[in-house]
C-alpha cells in the first residue's frame, strides 16, 4: 500500500535525485546541446570522477567532493586534450558526426576496460561524516548522502548557468555551433572557444563523479546506466538549456522515484526512456527549447 | 587617421574555377563605395579576400587603419576584425537561437568594442529603436528587414573603422531595401566610417556611394563617380539594367 507519507518521501527524495542528474546532465548539455558534439563516453569520465574520489579517499581520507573540485583542472585539460584530437581528426574535414560518435564510443570502452582492469569488478565506496545520517523534520527524512551532492549541483549549474548568460566567452560558446563564420566575424576564435567548452563539459563530469560515489557506490560499468538517462534530459529539455535541463532533470528524479516507490526499483530505468519518446512525439524541441 | 582598403590586380577563385581576374579598385578614407554587379561575378569573392577567408592567387589586398598596412592574406578572419574591419554579411548570418541582446552583445566580443559596450549598444536602439522593443526575442523570430537591421546593428558593436556590408538588401521589402541603405548613409556620416558596400540595388545603392565598380566576369567593367554617371553608361545599362541599346 502506497501511503501519502511514502509519496511524500518519495517526492522530496526525487527532487534531490534529480538536482544530481542535472549535474550528470549539465556536461551533455554543453557538448552535445551547445557543440553538436556527441559525447556518449560523459557517463563513463562521470565514473573516473567516481574513481579519482574513491582513490583519494581511501588512501588520504580526503572528502570525496572536496576531491573533485580540486581535480576539476585536470578533468578540464583531459576535455581539451580530447577535443584536440577530435577537432583535428574528425571536425575539421567535415565528418565530425558519425565518426565522432564512434570515436566516443571507442573512449567509452577504452576508459571502461581500463577501470575493470585497475579496479576489478567490486563496487567500490567513500567513506565520510555525511553518508550516513539522516536529517528529518515533520514526516520527511532527508538523507544527508542526498542533500549535499544535491546542493553541490545546484551550485555547479547555477555558476555555469551564470557563465553562460552573462559572460562574453559564454554566450560565444551558445553562438559557435550555430554559425561559426558569422562568430569568426566578432573577433572570436571558434576552435578556442570550442575547445574551452569541452573542456568544462569534461570538468563537470568529474565533479559529477564525485557526487555519484557518495550517493551509491560505484562499478566500472556503471556508467551505461546514465546514457539513456542522460540524454533524454538532455532532449527533454531542450538540446543546449541549462534552466531546461535542470527542470527536466527534477522531473526525471521525481518520476523516477515515484515509479520505483510504486511498481517497485527496475521500473525506473523505463522511465528515462519513455521520457525521450514522449517529448519527441509532443515536444521534439522540449522543454526549454529555442 | 586614414583607414582605407586598396586592391591591386587581384586574381582569386575556388581551386579550378577561377573568379576574380585583375581586380583593382580602392576604398578611401571615409569614402562609401558600391560594388555592383549581379550573381556570380565575384563581388562576395572580393570581400572574402578582405576578410581573409580566400587567399588570393595573385595582386595583393591592402587594408590601412591609422597609417598601419595590413596584408589580410596572411591574416585569420577574427584578427583582421582586430584591427576594426567588420563585415555584416550576405544572407545576414544572426544566431537566431540566441536574443536580439545577445546577438548584439556578442557583435562587441573584442577587447576594443567592450570597452565601448553601453554606450554602443544605447547608440544601436536608438538607431533602430525595433531592435530595443524586441530586445528579448530571439532574433530567428524577426522579419526579414529587421533581421537586416539587426545584423547591420551587430556590425556597429564591433566599433569598426571600416563597414562592409555584402547584399543588404536581398529578399527585402522595396521598402525596406530603401530604408536598410538609407541607415547606411546615415550611419557611416555619424559614425565617420569606411563603407563598402556590395549590392545589387542599382538604384538604392548608388544614392549614397561616392563610387561604384561595375563587375562583370571577375572584371572591374566600369568605375562610375556618380549616380548620373553610371546609370548613363551603356554597358551597365545594357546587363544591369536591362534597358535597350540606344544605336
Amino acid at each position: 500500500m502506497v501511503t501519502f507519507n511514502l509519496l511524500i518521501n518519495a517526492v522530496v527524495t526525487g527532487i534531490l535525485l534529480g538536482g544530481f542528474y542535472a549535474a550528470v546532465t549539465i556536461g551533455v548539455t554543453i557538448a552535445f546541446g551547445m557543440l553538436d558534439i556527441v559525447n556518449i563516453a560523459h557517463p563513463v569520465f562521470i565514473i573516473m570522477g567516481s574513481f579519482v574520489a574513491y582513490i583519494v579517499n581511501r588512501h588520504f581520507g580526503f572528502d570525496p567532493i572536496l576531491t573533485v573540485i580540486v581535480a576539476a583542472p585536470l578533468f578540464f585539460l583531459l576535455g581539451i586534450a580530447i577535443f584536440r584530437f577530435y577537432y583535428a581528426a574528425f571536425e575539421s574535414s567535415g565528418k565530425g558526426s558519425l565518426r565522432g560518435l564512434a570515436f566516443f564510443f571507442g573512449i567509452m570502452f577504452v576508459i571502461e576496460v581500463t577501470l575493470l582492469l585497475a579496479f576489478g569488478v567490486d563496487y567500490r565506496l567513500v567513506q565520510t561524516s555525511y553518508i550516513g545520517p539522516n536529517i528529518g523534520f515533520a514526516h520527511i527524512d532527508l538523507p544527508l548522502r542526498m542533500v549535499v551532492p544535491f546542493v553541490g549541483s545546484m551550485a555547479l549549474v547555477s555558476g555555469l548557468y551564470i557563465f553562460f548568460g552573462h559572460t562574453f566567452i559564454g554566450r560565444a560558446i551558445m553562438a559557435v555551433a550555430q554559425d561559426e563564420f558569422a562568430l569568426s566575424l566578432m573577433a572570436v576564435d571558434t576552435v578556442a572557444v570550442k575547445q574551452l567548452a569541452f573542456g568544462v563539459a569534461i570538468a563537470t563530469a568529474g565533479i559529477a563523479g564525485g557526487f555519484l560515489i557518495v550517493i551509491q557506490p560505484v562499478d566500472p560499468s556503471l556508467g551505461r546506466e546514465y546514457i539513456g538517462r542522460v540524454f533524454a534530459i538532455c532532449v527533454l529539455g531542450g538540446l543546449g538549456s541549462i534552466t531546461g535541463t535542470v527542470i527536466a532533470a527534477l522531473i526525471l528524479g521525481v518520476v523516477e522515484t515515484i515509479t520505483s516507490t510504486i511498481f517497485g526499483p527496475s521500473w525506473a530505468p523505463a522511465v528515462s526512456f519513455a521520457a525521450l519518446l514522449l517529448t519527441l512525439a509532443i515536444r521534439p524541441s522540449g522543454i526549454m527549447g529555442r | 587617421m586614414a583607414n582605407s582598403i586598396t586592391i591591386e590586380n587581384l586574381n582569386a577563385g575556388y581551386g579550378a574555377v577561377r573568379v576574380l581576374n585583375g581586380v583593382s579598385m580602392r576604398i578611401g578614407s571615409g569614402e562609401t563605395v558600391a560594388l555592383l554587379g549581379t550573381n556570380g561575378n565575384g563581388k562576395s569573392t572580393i570581400i572574402k579576400c578582405i576578410m581573409g577567408a580566400v587567399t588570393p592567387t595573385a595582386g595583393r589586398v591592402t587594408i590601412e587603419i591609422d597609417g598601419h598596412q595590413y596584408d589580410p592574406s596572411a591574416m585569420k578572419t577574427k584578427d583582421i576584425v582586430n584591427l576594426g574591419v567588420v563585415l555584416v554579411p550576405e544572407g545576414r548570418r544572426l544566431f537566431p537561437k540566441l536574443t536580439v541582446e545577445e546577438n548584439l552583445l556578442l557583435g562587441a566580443y573584442r577587447r576594443t568594442a567592450r570597452r565601448t559596450i553601453t554606450r554602443s549598444l544605447e547608440y544601436c536602439y536608438a538607431t533602430f529603436p525595433r531592435l530595443r522593443e524586441r530586445r528579448r526575442q530571439l532574433s530567428g523570430s524577426m522579419s526579414g528587414g529587421e533581421q537586416q537591421m539587426l545584423a547591420l546593428a551587430r556590425g556597429l558593436m564591433t566599433a569598426p573603422k571600416i563597414l562592409i556590408v555584402d547584399e543588404p538588401s536581398v529578399g527585402l521589402a522595396p521598402i525596406m531595401v530603401r530604408e536598410v541603405i538609407r541607415k547606411i548613409g546615415e550611419l557611416k556620416k555619424e559614425q565617420q566610417l569606411t563603407v563598402l558596400m556590395a549590392e545589387q540595388n542599382f538604384n538604392q545603392a548608388t544614392k549614397i556611394c561616392e563610387r561604384g565598380y561595375f563587375i562583370v566576369h571577375g572584371q572591374i567593367a566600369f568605375v562610375g563617380n556618380s549616380h548620373e554617371e553610371l546609370s548613363n553608361n551603356e554597358l551597365v545599362r545594357k546587363i544591369y539594367l536591362g534597358a535597350p541599346v540606344k544605336n
